[in-house]
This record gives structure tokens, C-alpha cells and sequence, in this order.
């Protein structure tokens, strides 16, 4: 037995729908307090992952731990320490903000009232619908209605947060907002964030692990991996017609168009030359390399294929 | 071809989903069943071709009414699939008309609803040529019939419906809304369209307001077709139906013009609705109420206050608590239920005056009597309060899924919050909003009662009622819903199948399923009274409801261990969520539960099937047929008569049983000797010490010990008499299927002989009358009635034995027990106290027992003593009762004959009836008697005319002139009773009074009803007996003359009131009219007697003018026909030259409530229009033809009309 002093530890879970789609092959995650990114494309499973984590779902084998709790039988027990911001929601339309917190609250076990008038104020104020607290919910926009979800999320001080794509409909500014929230919390409790953006995790994430078709590529803290692949990324603009060309003789990681022209990230160990020069390595280009399968779990098995 | 486009597309969508095949299904099965289960069974009567045109009409209409609850999907989803699957972003901005995208979705939906309503055809075909029925029932193919009644009646229902459903739903922009135009269809159909149609003067409304035209269909066939036409006329579109069409085809087209004009292609908002649009518009120029900075707040910190949670069993309460008050608010706020609420204290206002009032007297509202009218069992499907059931399944649905539709099931799904607390709450949600509907009934009862004038609130038997017996029926009901809800996960199919249960629960019966431990939350029911509470109803009402709690309760840990709260909604996987689940107090409730149904259940079995004979209807048919083919061959053998019987009664109230000895004296009246003596034993009655006093053997009798046969040693020879003794030993022990016998009760028992004691002879009435089930269970044929030209019949005496009677009945101390005789002596012995009654004359052998803490009222006439035995409050109607009896007694004296008796009794016991029944020397009434209200009883005391009545049978069927058992014996009885008792109350209230009775009586010809009837001579209904049987006689006494139709009478009584046979018919009664009716009328009295005859007399307009000597001179032009209509409805004109009352009336005079009389002479009237001229000395106001009403007319309304005055 392993000892789990920390966090969340995810053994061998897998998962597949009854329509066949393997939504999760043999998980195996530690994660540790703080932040921790899930990023994948859509589709990965990682709203799958999350559920199951939220106590929403079972795996078909494999087993949850959190401190001393079994996820997976002990749903009650990990549900009192569980905030969950689901990637889709609603809301009673006819209800008000104050007194759908207000029900919440007595649903996750703040029974007492003053205490409960406290953390409802609290929480409306932090996510600033203090003003809008009597407003129906129905009128809120979406970036209100995120927020109103993370305060209930936050109700009960969750030792466990697992927030599903929250970026995703916010904008720009409300997303950094949202996401300083998302960081201040990860430091007493584990918060769980998933994600398609690399820009969410790099920002905030101290440990992340991407994850595609159900498979776990990589798990690794970002400073590092990004570090790892400094001096393997190259770049060159291009026309647009030269990409066929350039893309059977090179490893391929990203393509983009900056300015009317073609940017082609490669992957080399080496340096390619043919007028490609260093780039600048970010995260984005640890995500696609190792979507490539050029770097991470699968890297090994993929090189021996294409080479 | 945009349109085109769009209905192709919904049409495929539509024809793709599982449930548009379900509502086929349902439809096939449902008109399939109707058809195997009710008709084909109507049909082996003789009553109507299993595919007779009107049959076919009233099975579409009832699977109409039926898809109604159940199809509302297609039109809603039809409306709504855009917004549902919030495609509406996509499709609302595509260059597409209004017009056609509406006229596509609806078009769709109609034609799929059409394609559905196929199935009526469809089930009914296969029913009719695929199910092997006997070709003797099955009428001949025509096409016809199933078009017209696809044409006329589906299609323009599916059209009426798919239009207001489509309609609401598209406004609402909510699929749900189409679901609740079904019901609001379904409630006007159903439930609103009868009940305007039970009252008289609304049923043409009632036509009007029903989409379905469901009761325009029924009326055909259970009134306004004769048999020929039955099984002939195709419906067509005409009349009510007609109009009905028009009528809705128009309301249908002003919902889609309204959809049409008021939809708009526009995003959902939050308050879209109109009234919410007018509230907004007020408070538009307050600024938009958005935070001044946007976002979360980056400058401080997250400091969420640290906070206790509690987890433990008060949390647990608080949460259960919480989630019920929001589960309520949300149904109190859902605007549906309020519409329904306010619809169903409206049908409260409508139906119960309608119901609180007995042939036009108001009843005194009480409680107990209100709450008959506001509540039904779950059982009972016919009443309105249908309603509360289909709102039950339908706001369960709500709530079980209020989550998932808000899409917030992840967050709550997340909270720490236990299965049973979402499960309880939402149920204590329902409760709540149950209790507050049942407060509005109650407040309803409340303000009829206020209305009505009536103040004592019995507050306490409203609650009991309500809130202890009507709410757990609902309950349980709601209990079942969200099971099912929670079991299928999916709404729709989810509220299909609990439809299907509620029908299983209603119709378990005619399923054959009538063992109420099967029946979901069935009981025995219930009665109240105010002699004696709910007696011993309520103890077994209890004991079912605790068995189907229990029920419930392992129900409910089902819907906990399967209650879905994550996304995993495969079998497998909800089966382990359930196993995992199944754990701690979960399993000790189960424990509980399987105990409490086991050990209840058990308790119940005992008592219904040990300690209770448990009778089925086919082991009730099973031993009728036994009884039948074993004994039938003494139905004309001659048997003894009981000439003497002497009781010894010991009524133990308390004890609810009773024992009785006694002795019959037996004599052979007929002219060869008797060798066998049948004697029958009540079933489930310990009867023992059956001594003869001569030698009989008993001869065995295989699996049937209560039905004896005794084989004398020495024949009885003619003349000769004999004694049987007996002794009965009855205990109420417990209670048997169909709940606590109500012999014995603590407080009002009682029993008649044939409750308890033997019977000697073979019983006509335990042979079954069902054409198909006599012929099925190999039967001979036997009328419902013998014919009255059977001349065998009139000898066979059943139950009209004339006995000398005398009875010691004892009983509590504090209790007054009453048996036929004058009462000889009572006395007190060891707590109990003796009365001992002895008659002076023999009574026939029909009598009854009574014991009850009685009031007692009595006064003299002549030397019969005239005693009422009553409840100690009812005594609202004594006077008019007394004096009810002493005026009768003294009238049919003078006119008829002596009264053989020297006591008359009325006697009350239990029971809601407001009516009264008589036996010799006793009449016994029922509760509701006591109710009647006559506002003002010198104008029409009708408890007054009942007595009279009632107190006529005495020389009418009950003591005297016992008719023989064949055609037309109700012409002797309750026509008599009728004609002889208006003429007491003519006697002691004056010719107004009587006028405003037969009012009242006549409105019965204006229910629509078939022509087709048998002569008076062979009377077989209520109808005729009570209506058109004392009519004929006061046509009769007002042609001939009173008296000499009384002498009549009285020669009928003189002749054949000794009660020995062979026993009078309507025969000798036509014989003793014809002798005093002169030969001018004697065409009358044929076509009153001999024919079924329909008088139309009209009178098309009145002219009068002043003449030179100050006279008037009044034109009449009447028309006339007359048709004779037998009973299977061949109508036949024949010419007429009969004498019809041709009056002339001015004003009433001041005071009077009637015209004076300036003319009223009989003419000679022939068939068709003729005008009639007369002079009158005063200015007329109003003539006509039979204006009086004499003749058997349907429409009584144009016989005279107001005079217009020429100069």
C-alpha cells in the first residue's frame, strides 16, 4: 500500500461508455495540493476523469484516493469536502442568486444561520454578485453565471476543487479574474483544473498532465518541461504553399499564421538548418510535442515507429 | 418548398423516437381491450353488435380522451425541438418564413397524431376479425362506420388537440405546456363535459365545451338510440356533433392564429410571458442592475470564512426540510396547478348544489354529506377528482426531474446531501402542496355550506377526512409516481407507465383482479354516519392503508437505492450504485417494511380469506350457477309456505354479533302432497340445530352445506302443516375483500331476515341474469323478468309468504331494538333490555330488524299506533313525516281500504340514501332522508309526499296487492304508490302543490332518452314505473274521472289483495280500468296502456280579439300527431281523432301561482294543424293545446303559448 500523505491518487482507472468510446485507459495521477492543470483536447476524457473524481461517475476498474478516503465507495464522506464547478450547467431561472447560495449552502451542511449568512455574503462579495445578489438568475450573462458557480463550488471550505473548463466562456478579463480565484485557493486544497488552453495552465498550474484519447502522455511540472525541450523547438515563416514540402521532411509540431505568413514549429534534436532559427519554447509547445508524441510517456514507443 | 421541407424533416425526427410507436401501441391496446373486455361482453347479451356503428364512435371517443394524457408529446415537441435542443440559434436565424416554419412543424405534427389515431381502427379490426369472437355478435363489415367515425370523430380531434397543444407549447416555448393543454383538454372532455351534462338545463353546453365530443358519443349509446338504431345508424355529422366540430374547429384555428401572429423567432429570455413583459416595462428606466467592475474582484484576497459543517441526523432534518420548502414553492409558483385549482373549486360550485338537491328540495349540507361529493377513492375514476391523481404524476415528474431540466443535477449531485434527504424533501414538497389543495376543498365545503345557510362546521370531520383518509390515498398514489419516475429515467415513458398503473388500480376489477391485497393502495373505503361514526369501516380502512404503507415504504427504499444523482444511467451500473447503497438504516427499513407487509398482509389474509369467506366474482358467479343447476327444479315444484314464525333475537351491539332461535310453521297450501323441503342457509351465517318436527332425512349436497334439501318420511300432505326450528349464530369476525359487514354495529344495526335467516324454497333472485354468462356456463335462457302472459309465474309466491310473526329481540339497555308487530311488553333483565312484538295480521315474509339508541316520536290514529325511530338531531322532518303518514293512512283508507295493521313505523338507520323503502308495516330510511330541507314546506313538502308514498305501499306491494313476479308488477307498485300518494298531497296541500311535484317529475322527459320502450302493461323500468306509469293514471283520472279510476283500484285490491296466487298482473288492472272507462276513451286507454305511445302536440300561434258583446274570441292553430314506438324502436304514425284539452287562461289571480282557467274543454283532434276558435269572457293571456300536460308529450314546453291580442 501506497502511502497517500498527499492529495488525490488516481490508480489505473479506466473507463469506457456503452457505446464503445474509451473514454479513459488505465489513469494513474498523483496530485498534490495546489493547482493542478488537465490538459487535452476535447474529447480526451478529462470531463470524464473529472466526474469521476466529483463522485459523478464510476470507473470500470481502478481506484481513488483522497487523504484517507476511498473515492469510489465513500462517495458521501468525499462529497463534504468536494467543491465541483461542472463544464456545463444551469441555473433556476426564477431563483435568485442570494437564495440559490442561501439553499446550497444548507445542502452542503452549513446549518447554522448566522454562519451561513456570513460565508453567502462572503462568497457574494468575492465573486463580486454582491450587487446583483437579488437579480434572478435567469437574467445573469455567462461570465455571471461562472461565478456564481464557483461560489457555490467554494461553500464549505472544499478540501477537493475540481473545476471542468471554466475559462471557456469568460472573457479575457474576467478569465485572469477568475483564474487569480482559482490560485489562491489551490494553496490550502487540492484544485483540480481542466482545461484545452495552455495559456490556464502555464499560468497557474504548478503540476499538469495531458491527456489524449484517454491516455495520460504526460505528467510533469511545466517550468521543467518546458525547460526540457529548450533548443529542440525550431521555427521558420513560410509561404504557404512550401508546408506540404516542409512537413514531409520535418517533424511538424504547429503551424500558425502570424501576419499573412506561415510560422512552422518543428521538433529536432538537432539543428535542422534550412534557414529555421531557435524558438522560444513554451508550454504550447510542450502540449503539441507532446501530442506529436515527440516528448512524455508515449515519446519513446512513437520514435521507435517513425524512425 | 421551405414548408414542405420542414414538415418532411419533423415528420422523419418525429417517426424516429420510440414514443410516437408507444402511443400507437397504446391506442391499439386500449381499443383493443375495450372492445374484448366491455363490448364483446354487451354484445353476448343481446344488448348490441360488438361493431355497431355507435359502439365504434363511443370506443374512438374513450381512446381520444385517453391519448389526451398520454400524446401531448408530439405536438410539444413539434413546438419546441428547436429551444429544447437549443438549436434555436441555428434555425431561427435561417431565411425561413414564420408561416412556414410553424405550418411545417405543426403540419408534421398533426399528420403524425393522425397516423396514431389509426390505431382506433385498427385495434378495434383486430378485435372485432382477428379474436376468434362468435360470429353471432359481430354485425355486418361497412366501411362506412370506421370512416365515419375516423372522419368525424379521430381526425378532427387529433386535429382540435395537436392545434391547442402545439399552440401553448410553442408560446411557452415549453414542451411541457402541450403536456398541460392534454390535461386541461382531458378535464374539459372528461370530466367538465359530463358533469354540465348531468344537470339538465346545461347539457347542451356540455356538448359544446367537450373537444373530444366524448359525451355526445356516450349519450348516443347508453340514451338517445333505440335498439334499431344501435345497431345501425352510422353517425353522422349533424346536430350536437356538428356544432361541436364548428364550434372547436374555430377555437383551434383562433390558437394557431394566435401562434402564429404572437410567436416570434427571438431567443428565450428569462419573463418572456406576457404579464411578466407588462411588469418589466414599468421598471425599464431603472439602469441595468450590473456590478460597477466586472469580474471577480483581483485586489483582495479569497478569504472564504471558515465555516462548520454538520453532517449528522438534525443537518440531515434541515436539509430534508429545506428541499421540501423549495420543492413546494416551486409547485405552489407554477401557474398550472393554481389553473386547476381554481378549475376544480369551480366544478365544486357547479356539481355539488346539483347534488345536494333531491328532486328539487335543497339537502342540509352536512359535512359528512359534502365530503361525499369532495372526495373519491383512488379507486374510482369517475368522478373529477381524477384531476388530482393526473396533476400528482405530472408535478412528480417536475420534481424528480427539476435538477436535470435546470441542468444543476452535477453541483447537487456533488453536495454532501444523502439519497433519502432529496427523495424525502421533494416528497414532503408534494405533501405540502397537497394539504394546501385539500385546505381549498375544505375551504370550498366551508363556503358552500355559508352558502347554503348552513353554520355547523364539523371542522374535526373535515380534517379526519381530508387530511387523514383522502391525503393518504394521494400519498401513496405520489409515492407509486415517484417510484416509477425514478425507476425509468425517462419523463415521458415514465408518466405513460404510471398512467398505465393508475388504470391498473381503477380497472383491476374488470381486469378480474379484485383480491384488494393486489390492488396498489386499495381499501375497503368508507362510510360516515351520524348514528354511527365510521363504525367499523374505518378499522379496515386502516389496516389495508397499513398494509400498503408498508408497501409504500419498501417502495420508497427502492426509489433511495436507485434515486439518480450521477451520470451513470446504465442498468448495471445504477444496480451497484443501489448494492453499495444498500447499507445500515437502509436495511432496517427494509426489514421494517417487508415485515410490516408480511405480517399485515398475513393479518389481512386471515381475515379475509379464514375467518371470511373470500368470494370472488367468478366464484360468486360459480356457486349462483351451482345453486341454479342443483335446485332449479323446485323454482315450480310446490313448496310449503311459511305461515308462522316466532324469533327469539339477542342483538349484541357491542359484540357486533347476534343470535337468534326461532320456529317456522310450515303449511302445504297446494293441492299435492310436498315431500322435500329446500331450505337455504345465509353463506358465511353459522346456521345449526335444524330440527324438523317430523322425520326428514338430509340429502348431502356436494360443496354446498349452506343449501339444504330434507326428504320428509311422511309426505305434507295438502292442508297439513309442519315446524322447522333454528338457531343462528351470527359475529361480524373481522372483515372479508370487501370490507366489515354492516349488520350488527355498535350504534344502528341493521338486518332483514334475508341477511340471516333461512329460507325455505328456491330463491329466484340468486339466478344469474347475464345473458352471456348464463349461456357460457351452459344456463337455459331466462328473462330478466317472466313474461307477463306466463301464466305459471303468477303462482310462484318467492318471498310474498303471508306470515303470522312474532319476535322477543333483546338487546343493549341503552338501545331500543324494533321488529314488525305491536309491541306486547318490554322489560329489563341482567343489562339487556326485551321487547317483545307480536303482529295482528300476517305480514309478508319480508322484515327487518333495528336496534339503535333511538328517539322515539309517536302519535295515534285511529287505533294504529304512528311511531317514527330516529337519530336524536334528525328531527328537521318529523311533522311533515307524521303527518305524512296519519293524512295517508286516513286517504287510502277511505279510498282503498282498511289498514291491516295496528302499528306504522318509520325507522332510520345508517347509509347515505335519501329515499325510503317499505315493508309491511315498517318504513326504513337512510340518513339522507333526514337531510332534505324544504325551504318552504306548505308549498312543497316533499319528505311529506315520500311518507304518503312509502305509507301507500301498504296497500301497494308491500302488505296488500302483492303483484306476481312477471312484466308490469312495477305498474302495481310504484306507479300506484306514485299516483295514489300525489293525490294526499294534492288532499292536504291543494292542486298548486301538485302541480309543482309533477313539474318536477315531468323534467325527467327531458333527459334525452330512446323512444323505444315495451307497453306501461309491461313495465320494466324505473322510468316507466315511476314516471310514465303514474302519468298514464292521471291522464286517466282527469279524462274519467278520480273516483272512478280509485274504484278501480280498490276493485283490484278487493279482488286479488289476499296475497294468494295466482298472484294480479298489469292484466287484471287493464281489466278493472277497461270496465269503468267509457267507449269513447277507450282508445286512450290503449295507447296509454296496451302501446308505447308519443303524443307531439304544438300550438303554432294564439290570436284573440274583443267581440261586440265584451267576449273574446280565441284562434288556436295546433298541430297534433301521434306515434306508437315499439320497443325496438319502429316508429309508427297513426291517425288521431282523440280527445285533447284545448285550454284558454288569463293571469293567475292575485296569490295564486296558477293561470285562471277561462276555457278548458277536450276536443276532438286529428292529425296535423287545425285551428281551433272559442270565445272566452276575459282577455285571455295564454292558450294551447293539453296544456296540462296530460298526455305523454317530450316537449311540454310549446303545448300552449302566450296570446297575442288583435284589435
Amino acid at each position: 500500500m501506497e502511502n497517500h500523505k498527499f492529495g488525490l491518487s488516481i490508480r489505473n482507472v479506466s473507463k469506457t461508455y456503452a457505446n464503445g468510446v474509451r473514454a479513459l485507459n488505465n489513469v494513474t495521477l498523483d496530485i498534490p495540493n495546489g493547482m493542478y492543470g488537465l490538459l487535452g483536447p476535447n474529447g480526451a476524457g478529462k470531463s470524464t476523469l473529472m466526474r469521476i473524481l466529483a463522485t459523478l461517475q464510476d470507473p470500470d476498474n481502478g481506484s481513488i484516493q483522497l487523504d484517507n478516503l476511498d473515492v469510489l465507495h465513500q462517495k458521501n464522506e468525499v462529497r463534504k469536502t468536494l467543491g465541483y464547478l461542472p463544464q456545463e450547467f444551469g441555473v433556476y431561472p426564477k431563483v435568485s442568486a442570494e437564495n440559490l447560495l442561501y439553499h446550497f449552502a444548507i445542502l452542503k451542511g452549513i446549518t447554522n444561520r448566522g454562519e451561513r449568512k456570513v460565508i453567502v455574503e462572503a462568497l457574494l462579495r468575492q465573486t463580486n454578485l454582491w450587487d446583483v445578489r437579488r437579480q434572478k438568475l435567469g437574467g445573469y450573462s455567462g461570465g455571471m453565471r461562472q461565478r456564481f458557480g464557483v461560489a457555490v463550488a467554494l461553500l464549505g471550505n472544499p478540501k477537493l476543487m475540481i473545476v471542468d473548463e471554466p475559462t471557456a466562456g469568460l472573457d479575457p478579463a474576467e478569465r485572469v479574474r477568475f483564474l487569480n480565484l482559482l490560485s489562491e485557493l489551490g494553496e490550502n486544497s487540492a484544485v483540480i483544473l481542466s482545461t484545452h488552453i495552455v495559456e490556464d495552465v502555464s499560468e497557474l498550474c504548478t503540476k499538469m498532465a495531458i491527456i489524449r484519447k484517454g491516455q495520460i502522455l504526460l505528467e510533469a511540472e511545466p517550468l521543467r518541461a518546458v525547460n526540457e525541450l529548450k533548443g529542440k523547438i525550431w521555427r521558420r515563416m513560410i509561404e504557404k504553399n512550401a508546408l506540404t514540402n516542409i512537413e514531409q521532411r520535418y517533424a511538424v509540431i504547429t503551424t500558425k499564421l502570424l501576419a499573412g505568413q506561415t510560422v512552422v514549429h518543428i521538433y529536432s534534436e538537432q539543428d535542422p538548418g534550412n534557414g529555421f532559427e531557435h524558438a522560444e519554447t513554451d508550454l504550447e509547445d510542450v502540449y503539441f510535442c507532446t501530442m506529436a508524441g515527440h516528448y512524455g510517456n508515449a515519446s519513446a514507443k512513437q520514435q521507435e515507429v517513425t524512425s | 418548398m421551405k414548408l414542405l421541407h420542414i414538415f418532411r424533416f419533423e415528420f422523419r425526427c418525429q417517426l424516429r423516437t420510440a414514443s410516437v410507436w408507444l402511443y400507437f401501441l397504446v391506442l391499439l391496446a386500449s381499443s383493443f381491450m375495450v372492445i374484448t373486455m366491455n363490448y364483446a361482453d354487451d354484445a353476448r347479451d343481446g344488448y348490441i353488435l360488438v361493431n355497431a356503428p355507435v359502439v365504434i364512435g363511443v370506443v374512438t371517443v374513450l381512446s381520444c380522451v385517453l391519448w389526451l394524457l398520454v400524446g401531448s408529446s408530439v405536438a410539444g415537441h413539434a413546438a419546441t425541438r428547436d429551444v429544447q435542443t437549443r438549436m434555436h440559434p441555428l434555425t431561427y436565424t435561417a431565411p425561413v418564413s414564420k408561416a412556414e416554419y410553424l405550418g411545417g412543424r405543426f403540419l408534421a405534427a398533426f399528420v403524425i397524431n393522425a397516423v396514431i389515431m389509426l390505431a382506433i381502427p385498427a385495434g378495434i379490426l383486430i378485435a372485432v376479425y382477428l379474436n376468434e369472437l362468435e360470429p353471432a355478435i359481430i354485425g355486418p363489415f361497412r366501411s362506412a362506420t370506421y370512416l365515419a367515425s375516423y372522419f368525424f370523430i379521430a381526425l378532427p380531434n387529433a386535429f382540435f388537440a395537436t392545434a391547442i397543444q402545439f399552440s401553448m407549447a410553442a408560446l411557452k416555448r415549453s414542451a411541457m405546456a402541450s403536456f398541460l393543454a392534454g390535461g386541461l383538454l382531458f378535464f374539459l372532455a372528461y370530466i367538465l363535459g359530463s358533469a354540465l351534462n348531468q344537470s339538465t338545463q346545461s347539457s347542451g353546453y356540455g356538448n359544446l365545451v367537450d373537444p373530444m365530443s366524448f359525451s355526445i358519443m356516450l349519450n348516443k349509446l347508453t340514451i338517445e338510440f333505440t335498439p334499431v338504431q344501435l345497431n345501425s345508424a352510422v353517425i353522422s355529422l349533424k346536430g350536437p356533433l356538428l356544432w361541436n366540430r364548428l364550434f372547436w374547429f374555430c377555437i383551434s384555428f383562433i390558437a394557431l392564429g394566435c401562434t402564429y401572429s404572437r410567436f416570434r423567432f427571438a431567443h428565450p429570455t428569462a419573463g418572456s410571458s406576457w404579464w411578466k413583459r407588462r411588469k418589466v416595462k414599468r421598471k425599464i428606466h431603472h439602469p441595468a442592475l450590473l456590478p460597477v467592475s466586472i469580474g471577480i474582484v483581483e485586489t483582495t484576497r479569497v478569504t472564504v470564512p471558515t465555516v462548520r459543517q454538520r453532517f449528522g441526523f438534525a443537518a440531515q432534518a434541515k436539509q430534508t426540510l429545506t428541499i421540501a420548502i423549495v420543492s413546494f414553492k416551486q409547485l405552489a409558483k407554477s401557474r398550472v396547478g393554481i389553473f386547476f385549482l381554481a378549475f376544480i373549486a369551480l366544478l365544486v360550485f357547479v356539481i355539488v348544489p346539483l347534488k345536494t338537491d333531491f328532486l328539487g328540495v335543497p339537502m342540509i349540507p352536512r359535512t359528512n354529506h359534502l365530503l361525499t361529493f369532495l372526495t373519491a377513492p383512488l379507486t374510482n375514476a369517475q368522478t373529477p377528482w381524477i384531476i388530482i391523481p393526473l396533476l400528482v404524476m405530472f408535478y412528480v415528474g417536475e420534481l424528480v426531474w427539476r435538477e436535470r431540466d435546470a441542468g444543476m443535477s452535477e453541483i447537487t449531485g456533488a453536495a454532501p446531501v444523502q439519497e433519502w434527504v432529496l427523495f424525502t424533501g421533494k416528497f414532503l414538497g408534494l405533501t405540502f402542496t397537497l394539504m394546501v389543495w385539500l385546505t381549498l376543498l375544505m375551504m370550498t365545503g366551508i363556503l358552500i355550506q355559508l352558502n347554503l345557510g348552513y353554520n355547523h362546521f364539523e371542522i374535526g370531520q373535515y380534517l379526519q377526512t381530508l387530511f387523514g383518509i383522502q391525503l393518504i390515498d394521494y400519498l401513496l398514489f405520489a409515492l407509486l409516481a415517484f417510484v416509477v419516475h425514478v425507476l425509468v429515467n425517462q419523463k415521458y415513458i415514465a408518466q405513460l407507465l404510471i398512467l398505465i398503473a393508475f388504470g391498473y388500480i381503477t380497472f383491476a376489477p374488470t381486469l378480474g383482479i379484485e383480491n384488494k391485497l393486489l390492488i396498489y393502495g386499495s381499501d375497503t373505503g368508507w362510510s360516515f354516519s351520524d348514528i354511527n361514526g365510521f363504525g367499523p369501516s374505518l378499522q379496515t380502512w386502516l389496516w389495508f392503508k397499513l398494509y400498503w404503507v408498508a408497501w409504500a415504504l419498501l417502495l420508497a427504499v427502492l426509489a433511495n437505492l436507485l434515486w439518480v444523482r450521477s451520470k451513470e444511467s446504465g442498468f448495471k451500473s445504477r444496480l451497484q450504485l443501489a448494492m453499495a447503497r444498500f447499507k445500515g438504516l437502509t436495511i432496517w427499513t427494509t426489514i421494517l417494511a417487508v415485515s410490516l407487509i408480511i405480517s399485515v398482509g398475513g393479518f389481512i389474509f386471515y381475515n379475509t380469506h379464514v375467518l371470511n369467506e373470500y368470494d370472488s366474482t367468478s366464484e360468486r358467479i360459480a356457486k349462483s350457477v351451482d345453486y341454479e343447476k342443483q335446485f332449479i327444479r323446485f323454482e315450480h315444484l310446490p313448496q310449503a309456505t311459511v305461515v308462522g314464525t316466532k324469533l327469539w333475537v339477542n342483538i349484541y351491539p357491542k359484540q357486533t354479533k347476534a343470535t337468534i332461535t326461532g320456529t317456522y310453521q310450515l303449511v302445504n297450501n297446494s293441492a299435492v302432497p310436498i315431500d322435500s323441503i329446500l331450505l337455504s342457509t345465509v353463506s358465511g351465517v353459522s346456521t345449526h340445530r335444524i330440527v324438523f318436527d317430523r322425520q326428514a332425512k338430509l340429502l348431502t349436497s356436494r360443496n354446498n352445506a349452506a343449501d339444504m334439501v330434507y326428504v320428509l318420511a311422511n309426505a305434507l300432505q295438502p292442508g297439513d302443516s309442519m315446524h322447522i326450528n333454528f338457531s343462528v349464530d351470527f359475529a361480524q369476525r373481522g372483515f372479508s375483500n370487501s370490507g366489515a359487514g354492516s349488520y350488527v354495529l355498535a350504534n344502528g344495526t341493521y338486518f332483514t331476515n334475508r341477511h340471516l335467516l333461512p329460507v325455505v324454497g328456491f330463491q329466484a333472485y340468486r339466478c344469474i341474469s347475464d345473458v352471456s354468462l348464463r349461456k357460457k356456463h351452459g344456463l337455459a335462457p331466462r328473462p330478466l323478468m317472466p313474461s307477463l302472459y306466463n301464466v305459471e309465474a303468477r303462482y310462484n309466491l318467492y318471498q310474498a309468504d303471508q306470515t303470522n310473526f312474532e319476535a322477543i329481540v333483546s338487546t343493549d339497555a341503552d338501545q331500543v331494538a324494533v321488529a314488525p308487530g305491536r309491541l306486547q311488553r318490554t322489560w329489563a333483565k341482567d343489562g339487556r333490555r326485551y321487547f317483545h312484538y307480536v303482529t295482528n295480521a300476517p305480514i309478508p315474509n319480508q322484515y327487518a330488524f333495528f336496534s339503535a339508541k333511538y328517539a322515539v316520536h309517536e302519535v295515534k290514529w285511529n287505533n294504529v299506533t304512528v311511531q317514527v325511530f330516529h337519530q336524536r338531531d334528525h328531527r328537521a322532518n318529523l311533522k311533515s313525516m307524521l303527518d305524512g303518514a296519519r293524512s295517508a293512512l286516513a286517504y287510502y283508507t277511505k279510498q282503498f281500504g282498511p289498514y291491516p295493521y295496528d302499528v306504522f313505523r318509520l325507522v332510520e338507520h345508517p347509509g347515505y340514501g335519501s329515499g325510503m323503502h317499505a315493508e309491511a308495516t315498517t318504513i326504513d330510511f337512510e340518513e339522507g332522508f333526514s337531510l332534505l330541507n324544504p325551504i318552504d314546506k306548505d308549498a312543497y313538502d316533499l319528505p311529506f309526499y315520500i311518507v304518503a308514498h312509502e305509507t301507500a305501499h301498504q296497500w301497494w306491494g308491500a302488505a296488500q296487492l302483492l303483484p306476481a313476479r312477471v312484466e308490469g308488477a312495477f305498474v302495481l307498485t310504484e306507479a300506484f304508490a306514485v299516483y295514489t300518494g300525489m293525490q294526499v298531497l294534492e288532499e292536504k296541500y291543494g292542486n298548486e302543490c301538485l302541480q309543482r311535484y309533477l313539474t318536477q317529475i315531468r323534467k325527467t322527459y327531458e333527459i334525452p332518452r330512446t323512444k323505444a320502450a315495451v307497453p306501461l302493461l309491461r313495465a320494466s323500468d324505473q322510468y316507466q314505473g315511476y314516471r310514465k306509469g303514474p302519468f298514464a293514471l292521471y291522464a286517466l283520472s282527469k279524462y274519467i274521472n278520480k273516483e272512478r279510476v280509485n274504484g278501480a283500484l280498490k276493485q283490484l285490491l278487493a279482488k286479488h289483495g289476499s296475497g294468494k296466487p295466482p298472484l294480479p298482473t298489469t292484466l287484471d288492472l287493464y281489466r278493472e280500468l277497461k270496465a269503468i272507462t267509457p267507449d269513447t276513451l277507450q282508445y286512450l286507454l290503449h295507447d296509454l296502456f296496451e302501446v308505447n305511445t308519443y303524443w307531439d302536440l304544438k300550438t303554432d300561434n294564439v290570436t284573440a280579439q274583443p267581440t261586440k258583446d265584451g267576449n273574446w274570441q280565441v284562434t288556436l292553430r295546433v298541430q297534433a300527431r301521434k306515434d306508437i314506438i315499439d320497443e325496438m324502436g319502429n316508429e309508427t304514425r297513426v291517425p288521431m281523432s282523440d280527445w285533447i284539452e284545448i285550454g284558454v287562461f288569463s293571469a293567475p289571480e292575485k296569490g295564486k301561482e296558477l293561470d285562471k282557467v277561462l276555457y278548458l274543454q277536450k276536443h276532438r283532434i286529428r292529425t296535423g294543424q287545425q285551428t281551433i276558435t272559442l270565445t272566452v269572457p276575459n282577455k285571455p293571456t295564454r292558450a294551447g293545446i293539453d296544456p296540462n300536460n296530460l298526455l305523454i308529450d317530450l316537449k311540454v314546453n310549446d303545448n300552449s303559448k302566450i296570446v297575442k291580442l288583435e284589435n
